[in-house]
């Protein structure tokens, strides 16, 4: 008997070993990843890496002012197109009834999105906008974008609204608010912490993309500030430098990588704050 | 005999195929207090949800026969018009989680998009707020989130924000199922008060709040309305011999 608990107490001391370690090990890919990247990007980072545009193959220095912008004009782009589009098919969903087969339908076909390989949606932006304009533009980068981010910003947007106590809504029609004032007036603003983490989740999800660039805004050595040209992107840049035989070229990704990282842990930040600021305690 | 404000004839509502109120007809005075009362399940809250059109919000519902205000069958009319003549109050307080108290208070106004000066507006803060009987309480931060208040609190700011809209009939559904004994008593002080300005119909599972402050009493079982009469009638020598055995606990 005594025996029988003593073994049963090694038997979960190292159950709890095996849970403790493995737990631990969560945190190695991220450490490596962090300690890779800021030893060979720091190099990268001085004024010249955020004010000047890469150099010339060859030279040294340089900088990534070119993928810095490109990516802030495309991802604010995306966020132009996909947000409205993707609160208004949020909001009716919550507000279809249960039983509607077309709210099914939509659910699945976000679904669906959500899990398309990014290359492909990159491939159909491709099909849809670069060929009949017969160019590569930062525009038809933004759409492929958007299309990525509407998944999380339709499905948050509903799932938030369903957070809210039916009661709310119930108080505000019983003061004769009409329907859609109610929905927009009462509901959203209540549920305004959840929709914008959706948003920024989603912006976090896209920043860091390649593949869907890589046919529609194609990447561009230079300061580009017309979205119907061929625009450069961080990843992008990454991609093309890393695969070039050139050292300088090299750093330049590894700073890239450094300022990607930085940008979607302040993204993870935003979100605590926006969360912490803008909750609505029901 | 006080005057009829609300006049309730064969109403009947339906939920998918599912009956729930068969062929109610009473009467409801104006400035006196009603109960609702019989056991969980009758359709007391269909009931009052019927009378500000809050039943027919979901597609599967409907509802038949009429209910006249003034002369005009309700059930005719725009459902926001006839629920910014009749109040309702909920089983939980609900006061809207990102507006202020005064901005609760006004709600009804904000949001049907009705422009008001900042003196018209300060008026009906402070008059809703001192009916509801909690001016006193709220005054010095009338600027503070709604959702701080107590549970009672939050209850008599809701009767507030639907007196401010100038309402003839307050529902009240189940008000004081939430709270506290100290906060229902003073909910119950209040309706008497309320009396002067509003005709209250309260759905309440107690059955000594309804003897306790209403004037008339309807009693409902399986959707039928049984018994309907003054309170002190009804709760003393009941006509029905289903109201005396609910009175008596023997069921519901």
């Amino acid at each position: 008997m005594k025996n029988d608990i003593f073994f049963r107490k090694l038997q979960s001391s190292f159950f709890f070993l095996v849970m403790l370690v493995l737990s631990l090990m969560v945190f190695l890919p991220l450490i490596c990843i962090l300690y890779y990247v800021i030893s060979r990007g720091i190099k990268a980072i001085n004024l010249d890496f955020f004010t000047q545009i890469p150099s010339h193959v060859g030279d040294s220095g340089g900088g990534v002012l070119n993928a810095i912008m490109g990516s802030f004009y495309m991802v604010f782009l995306s966020i132009i197109i996909a947000v409205p589009w993707g609160l208004s098919a949020g909001i009716f969903l919550y507000d279809a009834p249960d039983d509607s087969r077309f709210a099914y339908l939509l659910r699945l076909s976000v679904d669906i999105i959500q899990s398309i390989p990014s290359i492909v949606i990159g491939i159909v932006a491709y099909v849809w906008f670069v060929m009949p304009m017969q160019k590569f533009s930062a525009l038809s980068g933004s759409f492929a974008l958007a299309i990525m981010m509407l998944p999380m910003i339709v499905r948050s947007t509903e799932e938030t609204l369903r957070l809210i106590p039916k009661t709310l809504k119930e108080a505000s029609l019983a003061l004769g608010v009409p329907h859609y004032t109610t929905l927009f007036k009462i509901m959203i603003p209540s549920g305004v912490s959840g929709i914008l983490t959706g948003g920024a989740l989603s912006i976090g999800r896209v920043v860091g993309e390649t593949a869907p660039l890589i046919f529609t805004a194609f990447g561009s050595p230079y300061l580009v500030h017309n979205i119907l040209k061929p625009m450069d992107a961080l990843p992008l840049l990454i991609y093309n430098c890393a695969m070039s035989p050139y050292e300088s070229w090299h750093t330049l990704a590894w700073g890239a990588s450094l300022i990607l990282i930085f940008f979607t842990l302040c993204i993870n930040l935003l979100i605590k704050i926006i969360v912490k600021k803008w909750e609505v305690v029901l | 005999m006080s005057n009829k404000i609300l006049d309730i004839k064969n109403l009947n509502a339906f939920y998918q195929n599912h009956q729930i109120l068969h062929d109610v007809t009473l009467n409801f005075f104006s400035n006196k207090a009603t109960a609702i009362m019989g056991p969980s399940g009758c359709g007391k809250t269909t009931f009052i949800r019927c009378i500000n059109r809050m039943h027919e919000l979901d597609p599967k519902a409907k509802v038949t026969g009429e209910i006249i205000l003034h002369n005009q069958n309700t059930l005719d009319m725009d459902s926001i018009l006839v629920r910014r003549k009749i109040g309702m109050v909920f089983q939980r307080a609900n006061p809207f989680p990102t507006m202020s108290i005064y901005d609760n208070v006004l709600a009804g106004y904000k949001l049907n998009g009705i422009k008001k000066s900042r003196d018209e507006k300060d008026e009906i803060v402070q008059d809703s707020l001192e009916k509801a009987g909690l001016w006193h309480e709220v005054k010095d931060f009338l600027h503070r989130k709604g959702t701080l208040l107590s549970g009672g609190q939050q209850q008599r700011l809701c009767i507030a924000r639907s007196l401010a809209m100038k309402t003839e009939i307050l529902l009240l559904d189940e008000p004081t199922s939430a709270l506290d004994p100290y906060a229902t008593a003073n909910i119950e002080e209040l309706i008497e008060e309320l009396k002067k300005d509003v005709t209250i119909i309260i759905v309440t599972h107690n059955m000594s709040q309804a003897a306790r402050v209403t004037d008339y009493t309807a009693f409902l079982y399986e959707g039928k309305l049984i018994e309907f009469g003054e309170t002190e009638k009804l709760f003393t020598v009941p006509k029905h011999k289903m109201t005396e055995e609910y009175l008596a606990g023997r069921f519901g």
